[in-house]
């Protein structure tokens, strides 16, 4: 076929627009323009190094599972986040093919500090209830903001995540029934999930992002919102997570360590003590209380891994 | 780095629920090579869900459709008569004859005991 009319960037893009907003999925395959690219490599390479870093803080807690049922579900959990990593970072690398870069570069990028990981994973974990929260709360919150992904404009993100979203049902049941066994236990161990709460709650409040991107200078919420990736805020998905999860927590007899928050009717949104987003951006520069000793590890266990690399590209012919 | 370019290759997973089900594309992975990409499949995607049998696919033998080929695969509304739906005016017939009309249902429903 003769080509009788040469198709212009911005002939290229009105159509890629169209497609979005007619609910067409985008593959790998399609021509995208760069910003959608882009966009889509620092979300899904971030969430998918996020996976991987987030099994390191609960891995920590497998050998100290305080029965051998607790210790399966605890291991199945870290075993399925490594999965959702590996999923994710095959989606990246898919997307990265133009730039000729690949899985080693990401990991490379991580431990360079320009791969971030998600703010929540570089804080510490305690005692057994800071497992139970980060079950129960943390998967919750991510269960929020992906499950708002399931129908991204992007075919093979929402295919992972439907994927992932399937096991966080899991996760979440599984960090529900840690605190349901500690909410229901001794005086000591009702305490127990009482700090855990303490410690964590600015963290929960912090795990979906500055309301706007005054707070750090930027944010991908716009951009995501534009091509279809998400459909809600930040302070939307914050909203939710109340909504969702405050009830539970106050019926568990549990405080909210925050004296101020409260359901205002008028606006049907809570409002409340916001976290210390002074700290949060030393979090996302890697400076958070655990941060340089999570990389460590990673980066250690990389090193350490390197001669199975080696061996297995020696087989290739 | 250059040496892990070529390391990784892509492979494509598929797999059945039980025996009777068809394979199901599940999605890719990276492994060296096919033995390791089997066991890879069975540990990324088939931790829960029941599985009769797996198949990897190196990408690189998948022959797939570019945007344009894609385009010829817009069927035209106008293909009734490969369809039961062309031949809906025959219940009404059959009526008439005071006979019901073979349908989907009762068709595949011959294979099973007598009635």
């Amino acid at each position: 076929m003769t080509p009788i009319h040469t198709v212009t960037d911005d002939e290229l893009l009105a159509n890629f627009m169209e497609r979005i907003e007619a609910g067409e999925k985008i593959e790998a395959d399609d021509w995208m323009p760069e910003e959608y690219r882009v966009t889509l490599i620092k979300l899904i390479s971030m969430h998918g190094i996020s996976e991987i870093m987030g099994a390191l803080p609960e891995k920590e807690w497998v050998p100290r599972a305080p029965s051998l049922s607790r210790k399966l579900g605890i291991m199945s959990k870290v075993q399925d986040e490594m999965g959702h990593g590996q999923l994710l970072l095959r989606v990246t690398e898919d997307l990265l093919l133009p730039y000729g870069k690949n899985r080693g570069d990401l990991m490379q990028d991580l431990f360079k500090g320009d791969l971030k990981f998600h703010n929540v994973f570089h804080m510490e974990t305690k005692t057994w209830a800071d497992a139970g929260i980060i079950g129960w709360l943390v998967d919750g919150a991510a269960i929020i903001t992906q499950t708002n992904m399931l129908k991204a404009s992007y075919g093979p993100y929402a295919r992972a995540l439907q994927r992932i979203c399937a096991e966080e049902v899991f996760h979440a049941q599984h960090g529900e029934s840690i605190i349901m066994a500690l909410a229901e236990g001794t005086d000591e161990q009702k305490a127990m999930i009482q700090e855990a709460l303490n410690r964590w709650w600015e963290s929960l409040l912090m795990f979906f992002g500055p309301a706007s991107k005054e707070t750090t200078g930027s944010s991908k919420q716009d951009l995501t919102i534009k091509y279809k990736i998400r459909t809600k805020t930040n302070e939307d998905f914050r909203q939710i997570f109340f909504d969702k999860y405050i009830p539970r927590i106050l019926a568990l007899g549990l405080t909210i360590p925050d004296p101020t928050i409260r359901f205002d009717e008028e606006s049907r949104l809570w409002t409340y003590q916001q976290p210390d987003w002074e700290e949060f951006k030393k979090i996302i520069k890697n400076k958070g209380p655990r941060s340089q000793a999570r990389l460590n590890l990673r980066k250690t266990s990389y090193e350490y891994n390197a001669w199975v690399r080696d061996a297995l590209s020696a087989t290739v012919t | 780095m250059a040496g892990e370019k070529t390391f990784y290759q892509e492979y494509e997973v598929f797999s059945k629920r039980t025996q009777n089900s068809a394979f199901q594309h599940q999605f890719s992975l990276l492994a060296p090579n096919e033995d390791m990409a089997l066991i890879m499949a069975q540990e990324n995607f088939m931790r829960r869900e029941p599985v009769a049998d797996i198949w990897i696919v190196n990408r690189r033998d998948v022959r797939k459709m570019d945007r344009e080929e894609k385009k010829t695969l817009a069927r035209l509304d106008n293909k009734e008569y490969r369809l039961t739906k062309g031949y809906g005016y025959l219940k009404k017939k059959w009526r008439h004859y005071e006979q019901q009309v073979l349908d989907e249902k009762e068709i595949l429903s011959w294979g099973g005991d007598r009635k």
